[in-house]
């Protein structure tokens, strides 16, 4: 019986790592919900004929063109998430936009390879042998760690730009 | 990943039709006990950019008044991020030259067999029914070919054009061909406008400067084996044929590796040209190169054949 338990207990757990949030709910654990969008910017004159800025999904995009991920999580459990940290890899076929990640109240640092994170001044990738620092090209991954534990029914989001090469 | 993508960065562009998805991960803990969760994935579809170049492989084509089917080389490339087709076009009637070239029948030829030149294997392009498909950065050679007006005079210049269009639609930048691009994604043209051409030029200098070059051999034992200390006589007729003037023409001959100028060998016209470079019109030089050079001047085809000796030893 007890074996049986902790049995259903480690299915949760897997089940909640790989995002199903409705079974997670229904155990005590908490669950917190990771949402992703991607929008582009588009110039719009408005009613006073003034140029403006307006997002819109990016369902289709050409090359050249920047993409804004906005990555939000939500605590949909009654007990505060601690230590939250969300982790975006740049997309495929994609390049990190300098000086674009945002995420109020969180620590950014980057990686080339998932594994070593830092400052992007302090990262390095090895090319032909060689050493040099790492440039926005080769970041591959963002990661937000946000100081505050996240509240029940409390959101928090990173932003990046990414342009499709 | 890193290699991947550094190849990607110097293609087109992602190739259209791409899903670009995005996928992100949280974890937090909730008191003692960590988890994590994945979101949605994102999905981006990569449209397809309409661009293609033409440029001029060839720098002004020489010819003659009355010549046929003279080739012009171009190559188009598609520089859109998808595969597609392309129409192709040409004129010779262009403004701001001295004659236009009359267009061969047909005109536009394919590098069939990579020749580089116009050759019999390669084959005519027929609009509608062999135009070209190309993959994203692919290229094709193609000829234009035109025949010379009888008439026309030395100095005088034609241009022909070359135009490519992809089939999909040409228009200003950032025009929208909804859904006709690959796996049924938007086509945008690029920057080219998905029509590209290029302009080349026929240049009536109807001068060509050819150089015949002839040996003999004589060997220390009165014989013609090409043995060490054997001397090589050689002999250099330099002409020019066609009308206009090939001006301030210089010959220059390197000599032969494993062989040595014989000082005071240089002649032009039988006439001996001393080997400083002074006052006559020849000198040799050992650095960098060894090598003898003879000034012959403007040349015309009157101006008849210029011979040019000079001796070498076998080392």
């Amino acid at each position: 019986m007890f074996k049986g338990l902790k049995f259903i207990g480690a299915i949760a757990v897997i089940a909640c790592a790989f995002g199903a949030p409705a079974f997670a709910q229904s155990q005590s654990a908490c669950a917190v919900d990771l949402k992703t969008t991607g929008e582009i910017e588009k110039e719009v004159v408005n009613a006073q004929g003034e140029k403006t800025k307006v997002l819109s999904p990016a369902d289709k995009v050409i090359p050249g063109t920047e993409v804004i991920w906005t990555v939000t999580a939500t605590n949909g459990c009654k007990k505060p998430a601690d230590k939250p940290v969300i982790n975006n890899p740049v997309p495929e076929h994609m390049t990190l936009v300098p000086g674009s990640v945002v995420g109020a109240g969180s620590d950014i640092s980057y990686s080339v390879d998932g594994k070593t994170f830092g400052a992007i001044d302090k990262l390095t990738v090895t090319q032909d042998g060689a050493t040099r620092p790492a440039r926005a090209e080769d970041i591959r991954h963002i990661r937000w760690e946000f100081r505050n534990s996240l509240q029940p029914g409390a959101s928090a989001f990173g932003r990046f730009r990414a342009v499709l090469n | 990943m890193l290699g991947s993508w550094a190849r990607e960065a110097h293609a087109v562009g992602a190739p259209a039709g791409t899903s670009i998805d995005n996928t992100a991960q949280v974890t937090y803990t909730v008191g003692t006990v960590s988890a994590s969760a994945s979101s949605n994935t994102t999905t981006v579809k990569v449209a397809e950019i309409l661009d293609v170049v033409v440029t001029l492989q060839t720098p002004s084509v020489p010819v003659l008044a009355g010549v046929t089917r003279k080739a012009m080389v171009y190559r188009v490339t598609n520089t859109g991020n998808g595969p597609e087709t392309f129409h192709l076009q040409m004129t010779s009637v262009i403004a701001g030259d001295e004659f236009d070239p009359t267009a061969a029948a047909p005109a536009i030829y394919f590098d069939t067999d990579g020749s580089g030149d116009l050759s019999s294997g390669d084959v005519p392009y027929t609009a509608g029914s062999n135009d070209p498909v190309l993959n994203a950065d692919g290229f094709v050679t193609v000829f234009v070919v035109n025949d010379i007006p009888a008439g026309v005079t030395d100095g005088n210049r034609g241009f022909s054009r070359l135009m490519a269009a992809a089939r999909t639609g040409t228009g200003a930048p950032g025009t929208v061909f909804a859904g006709q691009g690959v796996g049924g994604t938007d086509a945008v043209a690029g920057t080219t406008g998905a029509n590209g051409q290029a302009t080349g030029t026929y240049l009536v200098a109807g001068i060509a400067v050819n150089a015949v070059k002839s040996q003999t051999v004589a060997d220390q034992f009165g014989g013609t084996r090409p043995l060490p200390g054997a001397r090589i006589n050689y002999s250099i007729v330099v002409s020019a044929t066609g009308t206009g003037t090939a001006t301030a023409t210089v010959f220059s001959d390197n000599i032969p590796a494993n062989t040595t100028y014989v000082p005071g060998t240089l002649r032009l016209n039988n006439t001996v040209l001393s080997d400083a470079a002074d006052t006559d019109a020849g000198d040799f030089s050992s650095t960098p190169t060894a090598r003898v050079r003879v000034s012959l001047g403007d040349l015309t085809q009157a101006s008849g054949s210029q011979t040019v000796q000079f001796a070498v030893t076998i080392n």
